[in-house]
């Protein structure tokens, strides 16, 4: 009895030494794991799926959901690469976190990877924003750029300059076919230097001047441009309101159909040809509104996938980016979810067209695109623009009726103390912008 | 004896207490940023030079010690109340006392969220009540006086629960004989809540304000989730400051000097406090 007992007990633990030894013996697949926003996660569930069954036994690929805020976001991928053991290999990164990112000494230089062939099909819109110091960090996963909507059974063709705009605008209130004229982004966080961003360019000015490395905000079109911002409210062109609005705020005014125009991303075009939108089929895109001398402009804000540093699966983690951004995937991503693609050859496929007529219209408007400066202290730049325009936004009239004269000199002013203050800053941290 | 019992406790508070703040002083006196490659670097007293000068710093000084001044002042007061109230008995009492610790058991975040739409322009309740009644646009979170108001009121609805307990248990704790003596002596009942009220809660009172000030000082979900610390900064709490030269800009030296900076003003409030509250006991001990 006692023998047999111990007969047992060896065979079982013979079995688990050979189990053991076929278990090593297989080949694990590469884990690969990458932090994207919830919406773009959410779009990518079935092609992660597509992946993992192309690539079985060799790399496993995971999206980890992370929040919905862009902040967020940062905050959580940030977190974890301070720490220094980071569990992703790739991230999901906003156009204006890449100077500071690389800077910090995190991502990965993806040239080795990608050629000047793959970079020349991009749209201009999806090209910009990926390097930094002549490396390439980034690969777009779609393209995002500031478009203006506006309502086809209002007017028979979009405002080209911003006095159009603000004139409609005002008519459209003041005859009670709208409540609010125009909708943007007013609300204190980044959205708001985006909206500023166009309407400066609009104006001739810029924010950044890439040739000398110089601000420009002390310039008369900055000047000029806050005063027509600001403006837009005190003549009721927008509502009072617009000064804590961001994307979705507006989104929501301009969908009930209380709105004549509205400044958003072209994500909304799909949103606004819902069965529960009031303005389903009233809607058509326009580039933003510029002086009649100037160029109009479209902020970039797109998103693209960064190698971490401390990935220690590089290969794999590249091979992924490459089937989420492939031709195919964008197409996938557009048709299923209306996100705009980075390839120049889509924009013109009648496929895509058919289903989304506006597709052309944010075409063009990804060829007028235009960046936020690209420094690794843009978030510092852009605080304090938006501190000093909310300011200008929300400021109480004054009781005597305001002449553009004084309006444009309470913008010169508040314009000008951003441009001292982000002098002031650049100096104290020894850097340029 | 004594020490060795405690020494558990203390070494704990040294832990999580102490250890961060030391590491956040040391902090303070090093260039840490991203043009430093996240390298901590000596620079003297650099970062404390620009926090004196900085005007944002104090400016957000000024508006979270108000904040945190207003808010906690109007929390004791409605909390007395309200735990008066719930000390009587009546019938319903138990479900009622459960029910006012709502608002305290929400998550900061969820609840500023929903304030968020509650005020929202023009689609919230309240902006919809005030069009109805011809009052046009409030608009609430886009004025920086009105926000101000707002982010006061939906602290106070958030947190005067916890005060409430405390004082709940405070008042549990007063025999009902003394009352009783009280009425005896032919006293009225806002006598009794003067006389004998106050003066035995007045240590759960302090308990509750030192607690509660503290935390409203250190403001940041509510605001950053209501408001973001605008219009024009004029919410940005000193924590929120912190926060975005730490996660935002990614200058950890700065940061820690904001923190440590307002860490000593917090101390120097409370100490002033202490001050003024020993200062009108000694008051009111030599009167007769």
């Amino acid at each position: 009895m006692r023998r047999g007992f111990r007969i047992a007990s060896g065979l079982i633990g013979l079995l688990f030494v050979l189990a053991c030894l076929a278990w090593s013996g297989q080949k694990q697949p590469v884990p690969v794991s990458i932090l994207m926003p919830a919406p773009y996660a959410d779009a990518s569930t079935q092609m992660v799926e597509a992946f993992n069954r192309e690539h079985r036994g060799s790399i496993h690929l995971e999206v980890i959901r992370g929040p919905l805020e862009t902040e967020s976001i940062s905050d959580l991928a940030i977190s974890s690469l301070l720490l220094g053991d980071t569990p992703f290999d790739a991230l999901l990164m906003d156009v204006t976190w890449l100077p500071k990112y690389a800077e910090a000494g995190w991502l990965e230089p993806l040239d080795p990877w990608f050629d000047q062939a793959a970079l020349d099909q991009l749209i201009l819109g999806a090209r910009l924003g990926n390097h930094h110091k002549g490396q390439l960090y980034r690969w777009p996963l779609g393209a995002d750029v500031g478009v203006l909507y506006w309502r086809t059974d209002l007017m028979d063709s979009p405002p080209s300059t911003p006095e159009q705009l603000s004139d409609i605008a005002i008519n459209l209130v003041q005859t009670k076919r709208v409540t609010n004229g125009y909708v943007w982004q007013g609300r204190q966080y980044e959205g708001l230097s985006c909206n500023f961003v166009e309407v400066l360019h609009g104006f001739g000015g810029q924010w950044l001047n890439p040739a000398t490395g110089q601000l420009e905000l002390d310039a008369t079109s900055a000047a000029r441009a806050a005063a027509w911002m600001q403006s837009l409210i005190t003549t009721g062109a927008s509502p009072k309101a617009v000064t804590n609005y961001s994307e979705s705020e507006s989104l929501q005014a301009f969908k009930a159909g209380d709105a004549a125009f509205m400044r958003n991303w072209p994500y909304a075009w799909a949103e606004l040809q819902k069965p529960e939108s009031n303005v389903r089929g009233n809607v058509g895109i326009a580039l933003m509104v510029a002086e009649p001398d100037q160029s109009p402009a479209a902020t970039v804000g797109s998103w693209g996938l960064s190698l971490l540093k401390q990935s220690p699966h590089r290969e794999a983690a590249v091979e992924a980016i490459r089937y989420l951004t492939s031709e195919a995937a964008q197409r996938e991503r557009f048709l299923n979810q209306g996100y705009t693609p980075t390839s120049k050859s889509l924009f013109t496929d009648p496929e895509l067209i058919a289903v989304s007529s506006a597709l052309p219209e944010i075409a063009k408007a990804l060829d007028y695109s235009v960046s936020r400066p690209p420094s690794p202290l843009y978030a510092q730049l852009s605080d304090l623009l938006q501190r000093q325009l909310n300011g200008l936004l929300t400021a109480e009239p004054e009781k005597t009726n305001r002449t553009i004269d004084t309006a444009t000199a309470a913008s010169a002013a508040a314009m000008n103390s951003v441009q001292t203050k982000s002098d002031m800053l650049l100096r104290a941290t020894g850097a340029e912008a | 004896m004594t020490v060795l019992l405690a020494l558990p406790a203390l070494l704990l508070m040294a832990v999580v207490f102490g250890w961060p703040m030391l590491r956040y002083a040391w902090l303070s006196f090093h260039a840490d940023s991203v043009l430093t490659g996240l390298v901590p670097i000596p620079n003297g007293g650099a970062n404390w030079l620009r926090l004196l000068t900085d005007s944002r710093f104090w400016l957000d000084a000024g508006q979270t010690t108000r904040f945190a001044i207003v808010s906690v002042g109007l929390e004791l007061i409605l909390a007395l109340a309200i735990a008066l109230l719930l000390d009587q008995r009546w019938r319903g009492r138990s479900a009622v006392r459960a029910l006012s610790l709502l608002p305290w058991a929400l998550p900061t975040t969820m609840m500023a969220l929903g304030w968020r739409w509650i005020f929202n322009t023009p689609y919230g309740p309240i902006e919809q009540v005030a069009e109805a009644a011809g009052f046009g646009p409030l608009n609430l979170l886009s004025t920086p006086a009105m926000t101000w108001i707002v982010t006061v009121l939906a602290d106070v609805w958030k947190t005067t629960p916890f005060i409430t307990l405390i004082l709940l248990a405070g008042l549990q704790t007063i025999p009902e004989d003394l009352y009783a003596a009280f009425r005896l002596e032919g006293g009225s009942a806002f006598q009794a809540l003067r006389r004998v009220t106050i003066p035995l809660l007045m240590p759960y009172i302090l308990l509750s304000l030192l607690f509660r000030m503290a935390q409203a000082f250190g403001v940041f979900d509510l605001i950053q989730v209501l408001t973001g610390g605008g219009p024009a900064g004029s919410t940005e709490s000193l924590a929120l400051y912190a926060y975005l030269n730490g996660m935002r800009f990614l200058d950890f030296g700065y940061s820690a000097t904001v923190m440590v900076g307002g860490f000593l003003l917090l101390t120097a409030l409370i100490l002033l406090g202490a001050l003024l509250l020993r200062m009108t006991g000694a008051l009111r001990a030599m009167q007769p």
